[in-house]
């Protein structure tokens, strides 16, 4: 008896499963047909506080590195270089003028963890989020963005005219104080 | 190893070996990188040694040399299905240590947010049980839903699996201004596949046979290891962080602690653990509706109380919640720096884990799955 029970139970239970899932065929279809019918980017439907692909606004940017102390993956590694009196100033995107040459601003795309934390370090909001989110490469270093403006040879040339400055404010700084030193 | 045993059934003499048998951890019925070395006699399971470490991404070293606000994108990488869960307890005591007090506002949202998780973990629990069961269909409806509880927190914090949206003092945005009726909305469509699921995939006289009288977890046991969550309670006892030591804003809320009761089998078997998370989706829905109704309309600045520079007096503290897998705890010794001294995680599904061996032994190798599924192990937990 208790047999031809289990198997009546057994039968009863697929076929109470069986009419759930029927009824489920007249429902509305939900995969979307990415990336052909349906595009987040294309068809909006990315949320504004979206976490993708970071760009950095160098026309704000002024080298400070909050955004390399805030990274938990060591992801952004920022080098500026003071600008030397009497040289070509950089300006900032409203005009005025920075002290700083940003001579290298690179994002390591493979290490970033999309945490946003670079974003909220910005003093002058120059990084932000874009809903960019494919750019698939097949080798690791293409993934390594670079942001600065100057191309390496002028970032020498900055570095070089930095580092004579300093080294004749040394010497000067010297002859004023020999110069202090036989006056007394 | 070595020694043949020889059996006497009734078509003839069968001779057996002891034989080793590698589980994972490329097994898709292992949850994730998870090797399990199995003794079989037979095709019963005499010994099991779980393997583990494949996921290790030295959380608690790395996090000694990262800043306190840097920890928590870390912290969602633990357990990465319930991301929202594992910074509650983290936030909640840095805000302890800090001694910083929260809008009443962003503690609603976070118990909405931790809810709404939980609801998606269970989810894919279930969903990933029944599927190691064979049951394939409700799978892909509790995916559907799933699909709408992250979307929401996509809109919320911009991320669909790793959030870091709670911030030590507040949120990292406010929520947008249909919050309210999309969790709802998400509230409804929940308890319907629930229903659904109830009579497709529990009462199913199939995956009864194979769940129940399997895997039997004494309460004795269970508290012995150290078990929590639905591993617990599954075994009828009825302990919840969120009742037993109301944090945050628990306290406000009515909501019963589901326990196992043997239903289908033995107390404490694979089906009662099983039916635990499917009840428990029903009282967090109970839970989000209320602190909806519960919560502040009118704006508030989620960040007021966002810390500029987090530098913690000395001390050190133990703050843990209900993770829908269990207590989920962080020990964290501050040494006045801006940097944690140590912090120290109290990863659910490793005590879980560590209860398989005791559990499984003499059961069948397609029941050794069965049991695996209902622990509900996710390996970035346990190896951190």
């Amino acid at each position: 008896m208790e047999y031809f029970k289990n198997i009546f139970h057994a039968l009863y239970t697929i076929f109470v499963g069986m009419k759930i899932t029927g009824l489920h065929l007249f429902e509305k279809k939900v995969t979307m047909q990415y990336p052909d019918l349906v595009h987040p980017i294309r068809d909006g439907l990315l949320p504004p506080t979206e976490r993708n692909r970071i760009a950095v606004d160098m026309d704000r940017c002024n080298g400070c590195g909050s955004c390399a102390r805030a990274c938990p993956v060591d992801a952004i590694d920022v080098e500026m270089i003071r600008v030397v009196p009497g040289d070509e100033v950089p300006l900032f995107y409203d005009g005025t003028p920075i002290k700083t040459w940003v001579t290298k601003y690179t994002l390591d795309f493979a290490k970033c963890c999309f945490c946003g934390l670079c974003i909220e370090a910005c003093p002058t909001q120059a990084n932000r989020m874009t809903p960019e989110f494919e750019y698939s490469e097949y080798q690791r270093d293409k993934l390594i963005y670079h942001f600065e403006r100057l191309t390496p040879e002028e970032a020498e040339e900055k570095k070089r005219k930095w580092d004579a400055y300093q080294a004749e404010k040394k010497k000067a700084d010297a002859a004023a104080k020999s110069q202090k030193n036989e006056t007394k | 190893m070595s020694e043949t045993k020889t059996f006497e059934i009734d078509f003839g003499k069968v001779y057996s070996e002891r034989m080793r048998l590698n589980v994972g951890p490329q097994h898709p019925s292992t949850h994730g990188v998870l090797r399990l070395e199995v003794e079989l006699e037979g095709e019963v399971v005499t010994e099991i040694v779980p393997h583990i470490g494949y996921l290790h991404r030295c959380f608690e070293k790395h996090a000694e040399n990262v800043t306190y606000p840097q920890v928590i994108p870390y912290i969602d990488r633990m357990d990465y299905i319930s991301s929202m869960n594992n910074e509650f307890p983290y936030v909640l005591g840095m805000e302890k240590l800090l001694g910083i007090e929260v809008p009443e506002k962003v503690q609603y949202i976070r118990v909405i947010c931790a809810e709404l998780n939980r609801i998606a973990n269970h989810q894919i629990a279930i969903a990933t049980f029944g599927l190691d069961s064979g049951a394939f269909t409700p799978f892909l409806y509790y995916f559907r839903d799933r699909e709408m509880i992250i979307t929401l927190f996509e809109k919320l914090s911009g991320g669909r699996l790793l959030y870091n949206y709670f911030w030590i003092g507040g949120l990292m945005h406010d929520v947008h201004p249909t919050f309210a009726e999309d969790c709802l909305e998400i509230v409804k469509q929940v308890r319907k596949t629930n229903d659904e699921a109830l009579d497709l995939l529990m009462y199913n006289k199939i995956f009864v046979e194979r769940t129940a009288n399997i895997g039997i977890l004494p309460a004795d046991v269970a508290i012995n290891y150290g078990c929590s969550g639905p591993v617990l309670r599954g075994s009828g006892v009825p302990y919840d962080l969120r009742k037993v030591e109301p944090y945050s804003i628990y306290d406000k809320f009515d909501f019963d602690v589901v326990v196992g009761k043997g239903e289908m089998g033995t107390l404490g078997d694979c089906w009662d653990r099983n039916i635990v998370r499917v009840r428990e989706i029903y009282e967090s829905c109970k839970i989000i509706e209320q602190a909806i109704e519960q919560m502040p309309k009118e704006p508030c600045d989620v960040r007021q109380a966002v810390p500029k520079r987090i530098k913690p007096p000395v001390g050190e503290f133990y703050c843990r919640a209900e993770n829908p897998k269990g207590e989920l705890g962080f020990y964290i010794i501050s040494d006045g720096s801006p940097k944690p001294t140590r912090v120290r995680a109290r990863a659910t599904s490793f005590v879980n884990l560590s209860v398989l061996p005791e559990i499984s032994k003499g059961y069948m190798i397609a029941d050794l799955i069965m049991i695996l599924g209902s622990l509900d192990i996710v390996l970035g937990e346990i190896d951190r």
